[in-house]
């Protein structure tokens, strides 16, 4: 109905502080009438303190805001009200007030001084309830309401209100994903139908960006503002939360989905973003030394599978990024294994420790030469080429002489001869292996 | 129960039931022509006149009742030739008129405005403090009051003073009490924003001052001593109306008070949401806030100025209406100041004749009808009645 192209909210300049820790940074942005915008960020990073100064709860300490084309600072709370409407996170009511009672009270900016009602009053109110698929509840006590219902009361108290603007502050924060759906196609649908603007705190991207044709990332200002294929970046979203996350299109989906950096979803990635992590084998402390190294020159790992209560398992939860666990003693189940796989093809290179090598792990090697043969940089870490660098022959006997040593399948040194074959690289220090990794990520970022 | 509903058109936004009375509901409504069902069904479709009737009969028997019996019929007919739009021919010995007019009337009038102007102050505060223990004498009020109350008598030569008609214990209880609340509220408030949870502390703490400095004084002062019995008494509460005057001026300000009451009740409303939600309805949060603790302040100063401290009547007014009539303040705040009256005036009759010629203070009284009263209220209406 209201398909004007005017701007609904406008933040021009705006800057905000609690005491002195500044919230708010310079933030300029407007948001149309009619459109639907979903505002994203971490926890604490200001989102409803953005909402608040939109609706006039809290004074900016610097830029102004404008309700359509008038300053919000001019503007009496009833004024306000009559514009814009807030949707709260779930919340209890003081007194066993009905549903159509608190309905009701939307009608209050549009009323006279003794809150007397007119005919329009109850239409409004019917028609809200009707719209939220509430008037069922109406003679209900909203305290004794679930989740899910009380929120859809929200919103009709909300829509009762008839303000063009919505805010929705986390609105489906104490939802499951039933009413979650339910709660973002009520109001998608509103959006469309009546021309309402949206603008809601979301925390969950996969939803915003399913509903949401615009999307806005913000900490303390605005990081990014587009649809969600723009601001959808794995290198944005990973800075922003700070912890990786992968941006992949789940099989038989149309929408981009941001996933943690794990394992075990069959997700394609977009390839490009491959992060700049190493995979590490290892088991029996024979890691440590490696890992350490890793830590130290700040480069991002993941470890595993590896053993519960194996020398090597402590240290590297402590200091890997993702460390895959199995049982303890157990040999490496397929879904460790295929873990292990998908950490291969995700990371930069993989770097294969000295570690014993029995039945219960040869297949990591296995796999190490399927990822080799894919591309993916493997460096063997292997300490006894070192000991004997006196020639190039002793070098090698060395080195086969200590892989046979510490094999208990007979099959280990064929393996990593087909996996020096296949262009794995030898390095006889953590020290080496790093500086192979470097090497690694020159040529790798040239040939993508 | 459908007829009933039907009758229930009234103002449009008028409460709903809910479900405040099951057991009358669940019979069927074979009422004889003036039963119990009659007076329900006239309660449920206008409350407020059923409770004005129910307070005029009150206080035509509180009239009526006393040292000199004067029969109802006769305390009806003069009182209703004051009106001047009746002029019943006077078949009553004169003093009857004297008795009723100067005597008792007064403080009868005094007891109705008592209770008025306490239950519409709980019904503002527990709203406002969204908490059902509010009591309107929490906020400071009946320390100050009390310690007004003290220092009136402590002052060789105050006592007997006059102040627009008031004694001078009644003045300073009443400037006790709004300076005591005064002084909370701004303590509660930091940059403009009194939480609601810092009223209630600061009306604490500033209580405990109060009082503390109350007993100091009596202790120190050889000559309140003597009067401590006096002073007993009017902490214990009693209607003490000494002059049409001053009830003039009482009933003023419980009017006044009550007017703004219900003119606060959609503001009282979005309050139960939450503060930050009223906001966003369009109510001006603080100011709206300091304007209900300034009406409910005034009026508990006013009633607590001519009856000392009587307690349980701002408690239990508001939730008596609001388990028969809903949540909604429109109703409630005129409801709670009618039901106000009926119970101080009741309690009042009650302190007058049970000991006659002697009489117990009022605040012993609602304290002992109120509270047996009001539990078995609740526990009545067990499940269906929620804060």
């Amino acid at each position: 109905m209201r398909h004007t192209t005017n701007q609904a909210i406008t933040f021009d300049d705006v800057s905000f502080a609690y005491q002195k820790a500044p919230v708010v940074e310079r933030v300029s942005l407007r948001v149309a009438a009619g459109e639907m915008v979903a505002l994203l960020g971490p926890n604490g990073a200001g989102k409803s303190t953005l909402l608040k100064l939109a609706t006039g709860i809290l004074r900016p300490s610097r830029g102004q805001i404008l309700l359509g084309e008038r300053n919000l600072r001019t503007m009496s709370r009833d004024e306000v009200a009559r514009r814009m409407a807030v949707v709260p996170q779930d919340f209890s009511v003081q007194f066993a007030y009905t549903v159509r009672q608190i309905v009701e009270l939307g009608r209050l900016p549009h009323m006279g001084a003794w809150g007397l009602a007119r005919a329009g009053d109850q239409l409004a109110v019917d028609e809200a309830l009707r719209e939220t698929d509430t008037a069922g509840l109406a003679d209900r006590v909203f305290n004794e309401l679930s989740g899910g219902e009380r929120q859809r009361v929200l919103i009709a108290l909300a829509l009762a209100q008839d303000a063009g603007i919505v805010l929705l502050d986390e609105p489906t924060a104490h939802l499951d994903i039933k009413h979650q759906i339910e709660t973002l196609d009520l109001m998608r649908r509103l959006n469309r139908e009546r021309g309402l603007t949206v603008l809601a705190a979301l925390h969950d991207l996969n939803l915003a960006s399913r509903y949401f044709p615009r999307l806005m990332i913000f900490r303390n200002t605005i990081v990014a503002d587009g649809t969600p294929s723009e601001v959808l970046d794995a290198g944005l979203l990973s800075r922003v939360y700070e912890t990786p996350v992968r941006i992949g299109i789940l099989r038989g989906e149309e929408h981009l989905s941001v996933m943690p950096p794990s394992h075990g979803e069959a997700a394609l990635t977009t390839g490009d973003e491959r992060p700049a992590a190493v995979h590490v084998f290892a088991g029996g402390g024979a890691g440590e030394l490696m890992m350490r190294a890793l830590a130290d020159a700040g480069v991002h790992f993941t470890v595993g599978p590896l053993n519960t209560g194996d020398s090597d398992c402590a240290l590297a939860e402590r200091l890997s990024d993702l460390c895959i666990v199995e049982p303890p003693y157990a040999p490496v189940s397929p879904e460790g294994l295929a873990a292990a796989r998908e950490r291969l093809l995700a990371s930069a290179a993989c770097v294969i420790c000295p570690m014993p090598i029995g039945h219960g792990n040869i297949t990591l090697l296995e796999t190490a030469l399927d990822a080799r043969r894919a591309g993916t940089p493997i460096i063997l870490f292997e300490p006894a080429r070192g000991l004997a660098r006196t020639s190039e022959d002793g070098d090698e006997d060395a080195t086969w002489a200590a892989i046979t040593a510490r094999d208990f399948t007979g099959r280990a040194a064929a393996v990593y001869r087909a996996l020096a074959e296949s262009g794995a690289v030898w390095a006889a220090s953590p020290a080496e292996a790093l500086l192979a990794f470097g090497a690694t990520r020159a040529t790798h970022s040239v040939t993508s | 129960m459908a007829e009933v509903t039907e009758k229930r058109s009234g103002p449009a936004l008028n409460a709903p039931d809910t479900g405040a009375t099951p057991a009358s509901e669940a019979l069927p409504a074979q009422s004889p022509k003036w039963g119990v069902a009659r007076m329900t069904s006239l309660w449920r479709a206008y409350p407020l006149v059923a409770l004005t009737v129910a307070l005029a009969v009150a206080m035509v028997l509180a009239g009526a009742i006393g040292s000199v019996a004067i029969s109802p019929v006769h305390t009806a007919k003069i009182l209703l030739n004051q009106t001047h739009l009746f002029h019943f021919r006077a078949s009553w010995p004169a003093y009857e008129q004297v008795i009723l007019l100067r005597v008792r009337m007064p403080r009868v009038v005094g007891a109705a405005l008592v209770g008025a102007g306490l239950g519409v102050s709980g019904t503002l505060f527990q709203g406002l403090l969204r908490n059902p223990l509010a009591d309107p004498l929490l906020l400071g009020t009946s320390a100050g009051a009390a310690l007004g109350a003290t220092i009136a008598f402590a002052i060789p030569g105050f006592f007997a003073m006059q102040w627009f008609g008031f004694g001078m214990v009644a003045a300073l209880a009443f400037v006790g009490a709004l300076l005591a609340v005064a002084l909370v509220y701004r303590l509660a408030t930091h940059r403009g924003h009194t939480p609601v949870v810092t009223l209630l502390l600061a009306g604490v703490a500033v209580s405990a001052v109060l009082a503390a400095g109350q007993t100091l004084l009596i202790t120190l002062d050889s000559r309140l001593a003597l009067r401590l019995g006096s002073l007993y008494l009017w902490t214990s509460g009693g209607v003490n109306v000494q002059s049409w005057a001053e009830a003039r001026i009482i009933a003023a300000l419980v009017l006044a008070g009550t007017l703004a009451g219900v003119w606060l009740a959609p503001a009282l409303d979005a309050f139960a949401l939450g503060e930050e939600m009223a906001a966003h309805l369009g109510v001006h949060v603080e100011r709206t806030k300091l304007l209900i603790v300034a009406v409910a302040s005034l009026l508990v100063a006013a009633a607590v100025s001519i009856s000392g401290l009587v307690g349980f009547v701002g408690l239990v007014s508001p939730h008596v209406c609001r388990i028969a009539l809903g949540p909604r303040h429109r109703l409630l705040v005129p409801a709670s100041a009618l039901v106000g009256a009926l119970f101080v005036v009741v309690a009042d009759m009650i302190a007058r004749r049970v000991v006659a010629p002697s009489e117990i203070p009022l605040g012993v009284v609602t304290a002992l009808v109120g509270g047996p009263f009001f539990l078995a209220l609740l526990r009545g209406s067990g499940a269906t009645y929620r804060w």
